[in-house]
C-alpha cells in the first residue's frame, strides 16, 4: 500500500444531526493539511497518511457514534469513480446498504460501551414436513 | 494484530476493527496498491497478467475468472492475516456485486490456515446488531 496517500470515507449515520457540510468545515478547521470533498453520505478526506489518521482520531473523539470511516482505494474526485464526471460507482450499492444499517451498529456499540449483555440470536431452523403440512391445510 | 474482514470492502467491519484497536485487512489496500503503482485502467475490474498467475495459487484454472481475480487480491491478505471476521449472508453479497463461490473459497482458505475466525450473522434488527457488535468486540479483545 502506498505510504504517501490515504483517502478516507467518513460516513454519517442517517439518524445523526451532523450534516456533510458541517463535517467538511470541522475537518478544515483542524488545519491538518488534508483535502476534503463533501459527498452525499459524508466526506472524503485525502492527504498524507499521518495527517488523515490525525483527522480520524479527532473525529472519533468528537463524534464517537455518529461517524464511521474506512479507507478508500481511489483518490477523491478520480474521474473513474466520481459521479460528477460520469464515473461508475460499483461499490455504492454496498455503501448504501451499510449506511442504512449504521443506526443498528451505533446502538450495538453504545450498548457495548455501557457494558450491557447480549443474547446470541438463534439460527433459523428448517421447517419440518409436519409443520409445512399443517400450514398448507390451514390455508387450503 | 492483522484482521481479515469478509466482505473485504465493508465499512462497518473496517471501522469496528480499527475502533477496537487492530489493523483491518480489506480489499481497499490491495486495490490502492494497483492504482498508485501500476497503470491499470480500472482496478479491480482490470488486473495484470501477474495477478492472474498469482490467483492460480488459490484457485485452479478451471475456476471462473471472476473468482480467481478476486482471490488474487484477497489471497495474499488471507495469507498475512492473524485472525478473521466473517459476516454471513450480507444482502449486498447477493446479485451482480457479490460472488457466493468466492465467499465459500475465502471461508475454506481461512479455516485451512487455522487462524482464529468468528462468523457473525448479518444483523436485521437492533438486538441482532447488539449481539453482532458484542461478539466482535469480545473476539477482538480476546486476541490481545
Amino acid at each position: 500500500m502506498s505510504e504517501e496517500r490515504e483517502t478516507r470515507v467518513f460516513m454519517i449515520t442517517p439518524n445523526s444531526m451532523i450534516t456533510p457540510d458541517q463535517l467538511v468545515r470541522e475537518i478544515h478547521a483542524m488545519g491538518k493539511g488534508v483535502t476534503v470533498k463533501e459527498t452525499c453520505y459524508g466526506t472524503l478526506a485525502e492527504g498524507p497518511r499521518e495527517s488523515v489518521r490525525g483527522v480520524l482520531k479527532e473525529i472519533r473523539k468528537k463524534h464517537p457514534y455518529d461517524i464511521y470511516s474506512k479507507v478508500r482505494a481511489y483518490p477523491a474526485g478520480d474521474p473513474r469513480r466520481c459521479r460528477a464526471q460520469h464515473g461508475t460507482k460499483p461499490g455504492f450499492v454496498q455503501l448504501e446498504a451499510e449506511w442504512e444499517a449504521l443506526p443498528m451498529i451505533q446502538y450495538g456499540i453504545q450498548c457495548c460501551e455501557r457494558g450491557e449483555g447480549f443474547d446470541v440470536p438463534r439460527e433459523k431452523e428448517k421447517l419440518s414436513a409436519e409443520e409445512f403440512k399443517k400450514i398448507c391445510e390451514a390455508v387450503r | 494484530m492483522k484482521i481479515f474482514i469478509s466482505p473485504p470492502n465493508s465499512l462497518i467491519l473496517f471501522d469496528l476493527v480499527e475502533r477496537f484497536g487492530h489493523e483491518p485487512l480489506g480489499a481497499m489496500a490491495a486495490i490502492q496498491e494497483r492504482i498508485d503503482n501500476i497503470e491499470l485502467d480500472m482496478p479491480p475490474m482490470n488486473v495484470t497478467l501477474d495477478d492472474v498467475i498469482g490467483g492460480l495459487k488459490y484457485a485452479g484454472v478451471e475456476v471462473p475468472s471472476g473468482i480467481r481475480g478476486r482471490l488474487s487480491l484477497w489471497g495474499p491478505l488471507i495469507d498475512t492475516a492473524d485472525a478473521a471476521i466473517i459476516v454471513e449472508d450480507p444482502p449486498f453479497s447477493f446479485g451482480c456485486v457479490g460472488c457466493e463461490r468466492s465467499d465459500e473459497m475465502v471461508k475454506y482458505m481461512l479455516h485451512r490456515r487455522g487462524i482464529p475466525v468468528i462468523s457473525v450473522k448479518y444483523p436485521e434488527n437492533s438486538e441482532e446488531a447488539k449481539a453482532a457488535v458484542g461478539r466482535i468486540k469480545e473476539f477482538l479483545e480476546g486476541l490481545k
